[in-house]
């Protein structure tokens, strides 16, 4: 019986829509926005090599890209939060990117808290 | 003893424990659990030493090499699914860590991420087929010691000791939610898969009997299993501390690999962000190696080919044949641009799933007075044997279920 409903749960979680299946695009583009925050932090203070920092921007921009087409609601606020960050120049400032990744933390804090 | 007689250990370790996925696995432990899960690289260490220096034993002793035991323990039905399992979940972990590299070389020289694969894979081919055994061991073991940059950035970061110390008492962190401690015991079996990756035994054993280990060589193998696992598991203690006060606070669970690097990068800035990226390019290109060299040791001792490094690659045409077919199909699997953290789950999942069958058929023979005479295991060394064969076979049974129920440690 316990296995039959995991096996349930699993499938749930699988075939699920909406905030909740989305809660792990919403959890990586929220860390891909505190990394992408610290580079720039980093590189402004001269930290990091040029070569390092255009190719860590690059990823992260392909990953966040990567949370945004896997979005079940893209038009939910956490949708448009993450398309904003997309549209980010690369050397965005680090305060504005942190910004972005708070709102995102407290959308998944509401989420998982539901 | 002379001290490069320990490179054997130091490569196992340094590239089994800081591979890809350790390197991955470590600094996201430190970011959603804090210290909390030091404990387990400690536990998982003592269990790595205990298993390494049976190997090395029954390597000295009996002459016998991890997979030859398992055909003749499992017997052949058995021995060929575990043949099977760990082929896949090494060729995977090989692919993964050819991912890693060329990440790494990516982040190094800017030049694109597929082509670095390609050339990557090639670099490899071309150093086990010149090196001899010993220098494969000494180029990636020794090279991967930049990899100590991530412990001098934890003293160089002044970080709370006494809270590092209490991490290596067993526990689960108060107040989480039924999700978060999915999350917690799917890292539990995680970390304990990546530090006792099975080919680190596969390796570690054909490596003694490549260095004709004998029953001399037994305090070279305890001091080589003690030593190099635990600069292995310091390097990776300091990660999950480093991430754990640098990326914690910040809400960074380092989704891309290159993060790890900033570790280094903030205390010691270029130079720091330099030699952190060599010691992850030799410490995973090593790992690269040991994967797929365990691989071909695996398939070549099972149907009882002549194998070995020592010998001149035409000498052992098959196995030669095998390492090199092996490193083809790990990089198509790169190639087919499957993401480099996809490849580092399943590797940790389908590693957990062979450990029991890799450990099983070594703890019996090492207590078999019949081929290991006066070397057979005491008292200490078979009851931690059985208690770390238990522990590892039931994350085997959990792993699966925490996998899916965690999406992958991801919540």
């Amino acid at each position: 019986m316990r296995w039959k409903s995991l096996l349930l749960l699993m499938l749930l979680a699988g075939c699920s829509k909406g905030p909740e299946a989305d809660l792990q695009a919403i959890k990586q583009a929220r860390s891909l926005a505190a990394e992408w925050a610290l580079v720039n932090e980093q590189a402004s203070q001269g930290k990091l090599t040029p070569t390092y920092v255009q190719s860590m921007r690059e990823w992260l921009h392909y990953q966040l890209h990567t949370s945004s087409t896997s979005l079940t609601q893209p038009d939910s606020p956490y949708g448009e939060e993450i398309h904003a960050l997309l549209t980010q120049p690369q050397d965005a400032r680090a305060e504005e990117l942190r910004a972005r990744a708070q709102k995102l933390k407290q959308i998944e804090d509401s989420l998982e808290s539901a | 003893m002379n001290p490069l007689e320990l490179t054997l250990g130091i490569m196992t370790a340094v590239g089994g424990f800081v591979d890809i996925s350790e390197l991955v696995f470590a600094a996201k432990a430190g970011s959603q659990f804090g210290y909390a899960l030091v404990w387990v690289f400690a536990f998982s260490t003592f269990g790595i030493i205990v298993f390494s220096e049976m190997s090395g034993r029954v390597a000295a002793v009996a002459k016998q090499p991890v997979f030859n035991l398992m055909r003749h323990r499992l017997g052949l039905k058995l021995g060929l699914v575990a043949l099977a399992a760990s082929i896949i979940s090494n060729l995977i972990t090989c692919a993964a860590e050819i991912g890693g590299v060329a990440l790494v070389l990516n982040y190094l020289t800017g030049a694109p991420y597929p082509l670095m694969a390609i050339v990557i894979t090639l670099l490899l081919i071309s150093s086990i087929w010149v090196l001899s055994f010993k220098w494969i061991e000494r180029v990636y073991g020794l090279l991967g010691l930049f990899m100590i940059v991530f412990a001098v950035a934890l003293v160089a970061l002044r970080p709370p000791w006494g809270a590092i110390a209490r991490g290596f008492v067993p526990q689960v962190p108060h107040g989480l939610s039924t999700k978060e401690l999915l999350t917690f015991a799917y890292f539990v079996v995680a970390i304990i898969s990546a530090v006792m990756f099975p080919y680190e035994v596969y390796f570690y054993s054909s490596g003694g009997i490549e260095e004709g280990w004998g029953p001399k060589d037994l305090i070279t193998n305890r001091v080589t299993a003690i030593l190099g696992m635990g600069l292995g598991s310091l390097l990776g203690i300091a990660i999950l501390s480093n991430s754990a006060q640098l990326f914690g606070p910040t809400h960074v669970d380092p989704v891309i690999p290159g993060s790890v690097a900033l570790e280094a990068a903030i205390p010691f800035g270029k130079w720091g962000l330099i030699i952190a990226l060599l010691g992850m390019f030799f410490a995973v290109a090593g790992a690269a190696v040991e994967t797929c060299l365990a691989n071909a040791y695996s398939i070549a001792q099972f149907f009882g080919w002549i194998w070995g490094r020592q010998k001149q690659p035409w000498e052992a045409p098959r196995f030669t044949i095998t390492w090199i077919v092996l490193f083809a199909l790990a990089l198509a699997i790169v190639l087919t641009g499957v993401d480099v953290m996809t490849l580092v789950e399943f590797a940790i999942l389908f590693s957990i799933l062979v450990l029991p069958l890799t450990y099983l058929p070594l703890l019996m023979l090492s207590g078999d007075r019949k081929y290991m005479g006066q070397y057979v295991n005491g008292p200490i060394g078979k009851t931690l044997g059985w208690i770390y064969f238990a522990v590892i076979t039931l994350a085997a049974i959990a792993a699966l279920p925490l996998y899916f129920l965690t999406s992958g440690g991801n919540g």
